[in-house]
């Protein structure tokens, strides 16, 4: 063709793209538009009235009930960060390490949660913390108590149970970062004299560090936005902002609210997410 | 020179791993309960719930999330391969805008993705979209990420040189899409299904705002029957839910070699 400037070969990325970029402008880009915006406009129940408004944000944020519950978020996703890092470290260790010919299934076996829904590897905590639960009925039977422990519903059962969900994510980030560890480095600290303790310290651990700082904040930025784990091993006095999001939109009815406390959670994760990567690329700068 | 600290490190390991599948084992061991009670250790044996995890309450949700995830899985891959290459072998302006769109719903938290699809499908009139349709769209966008990355790591990962050599020796741009690059790429292919099947098949956080009654996938299901109890049903459910994808993976594993990819799909960075 004489107006075809182009090789024809140009056009075939975007033929290629055209429609799932469509797809995804029309359901998922316009939609997140849409609520960041909806978060600052008044709104009668689902109604929008289209008066703009910061109202939604102060309402959330000088409410001694939200504010807890946003509290108590921050603080659920700091102690999933930490538990996950501190039982990921050991088993990401051990899997890099050994010499083990069953290590390929220790592997599988380590990540194996990641196949389950979240509801099933949160129910077999509900059986072990409830009243009448495994841990009760064994102090029960050791006479260690007489009363059963009130265990659920906890901010620190919810903790246990997604950093139990989030464990495999751990395990993957500090595998990698264990796994792009020059070994040569450990072998000329040891020959150096450095003990197997103070290489571990001065060598191993500060070079794995960024694994563990990326391991702590996807914990932490998946367990800030987890719903059924806190349903589920919590209750009304330890909602988090994803319960309440969940009762603001499907109970209250009251999408004003929603929107916002969705925001909220939306640009915290993306700090979380920016975070995490700005220490990626000092890592390889 | 593996002595003293290794053993303790091995005795910790196995904490680690009582850990993590300690509560599985414990929901398993529970659904034999013959009481109607979620006790642990279980009091005596029955096969009731089982019985029950089967009858056309649990069925039907049961079904509908294998259908729901069987077919996300197939539109994932359908979208995800030619994006895949786009990506992969071609700059073109734009690009980088749409990649981090496409992997964006793996990084952004679902239930956000989840509530501000069904507050726009609500205001532009297309409430009535509301289960079936939306659930579609839903797991469509948050699986899509999982088969473009298997596809994009399988398309890297061959060398381009096979491709220029068929050329070489005459083959025609769809023939060596067809004889070379499709089956070369075929076990990221499946392994990305596989992924968004199984990412699809535990979703709650999508579900959750958009499924209606009588469109429920199971994990649904199970969530809104747990505010009556804990019924050993449910854990009879569970741990039929938990097999289902495991089978899954079994299988591909065996016979088409995805071995490979669950390692690369590492964390989600």
């Amino acid at each position: 063709m004489l107006t075809s400037t182009a090789p024809p070969g140009r056009l075939v990325p975007y033929l290629l793209v055209a429609l799932p970029a469509t797809f995804l402008l029309v359901f998922f880009v316009i939609p997140t538009a849409f609520l960041l915006s909806a978060s600052f406009i008044e709104s009668d129940g689902v109604i929008m009235t289209g008066v703009w408004t910061t109202a939604n944000y102060t309402d959330l944020l000088s409410r001694p009930l939200y504010q807890q519950a946003i509290l108590r978020t921050f603080m659920i996703g700091l102690g999933v960060g930490v538990t996950v890092v501190v039982l990921s470290y050991p088993l990401a260790y051990f899997l890099v390490r050994t010499p083990s010919r069953w290590r390929g299934l220790l592997i599988a076996l380590s990540l194996s949660p990641l196949l389950a829904s979240v509801i099933v590897r949160t129910y077999g905590w509900w059986v072990i913390l409830n009243r009448e639960g495994a841990v009760n009925s064994a102090l029960l039977t050791l006479g260690l108590i007489d009363q059963p422990l009130v265990l659920l519903p906890s901010s620190m059962a919810i903790i246990i149970g997604l950093s139990h969900a989030l464990l495999p994510y751990g395990v993957l980030t500090i595998m990698a970062s264990l796994n792009g560890l020059n070994p040569n480095l450990e072998r000329a600290a040891m020959s150096l004299g450095a003990g197997r303790a103070r290489t571990f310290l001065t060598v191993t651990l500060p070079l794995t560090w960024p694994g563990i700082i990326g391991g702590f904040l996807l914990a932490f930025a998946v367990a800030i936005s987890a719903y059924a784990t806190p349903a589920i091993l919590g209750g009304p006095g330890t909602q988090v902002m994803a319960t309440l999001i969940r009762s603001f939109m499907v109970q209250a009815l009251d999408w004003a609210l929603g929107s916002a406390m969705g925001a909220i959670l939306l640009v915290s994760s993306i700090l979380l997410l920016v975070l995490t990567s700005a220490l990626g690329n000092r890592r390889t700068a | 020179m593996r002595s003293g600290p290794w053993t303790l490190l091995k005795v910790t390991v196995a904490a680690i791993y009582l850990f993590i599948l300690g509560p599985i084992a414990i929901t398993a061991a529970v659904s034999f309960n013959a009481t109607n009670r979620s006790f642990f250790p279980p009091r005596g044996f029955s096969l009731r719930w089982w019985g029950e995890a089967f009858s056309p309450q649990w069925i039907q949700p049961l079904m509908f999330s294998l259908e729901l995830a069987a077919l996300t899985a197939i539109i994932a891959t359908v979208v995800g391969v030619p994006l895949a290459f786009a990506f992969q072998r071609y700059e073109f302006p734009g690009k980088a805008i749409i990649r981090t769109v496409t992997l964006g719903p793996l990084i952004l938290p679902t239930l956000v993705t989840g509530i501000a699809l069904l507050q726009f499908l609500t205001v532009i009139g297309l409430g009535r979209w509301l289960g079936y349709w939306a659930l579609l769209i839903g797991h469509v966008i948050i699986c899509l990420p999982f088969s473009v990355r298997t596809i994009a790591i399988s398309l890297q990962a061959m060398p381009g040189s096979v491709e220029q050599a068929a050329t070489n020796l005459g083959a025609g741009p769809l023939a060596v899409l067809r004889y070379v690059t499709f089956p070369l790429i075929m076990p990221g292919v499946f392994a990305g299904m596989a992924f968004a099947f199984i990412h699809s098949f535990t979703d709650i956080n999508m579900s959750l705002f958009i499924a209606r009654p009588g469109q429920r996938p199971v994990t649904v299901a199970i969530m809104s029957f747990l505010d009556f109890g804990f019924a050993p049903t449910l854990a009879a459910l569970s741990i039929l839910s938990l097999l289902i994808p495991l089978v899954l993976v079994a299988l591909l594993g065996r016979f088409v070699g995805i071995g490979n990819f669950l390692y690369q799909e590492q964390g989600r960075g």
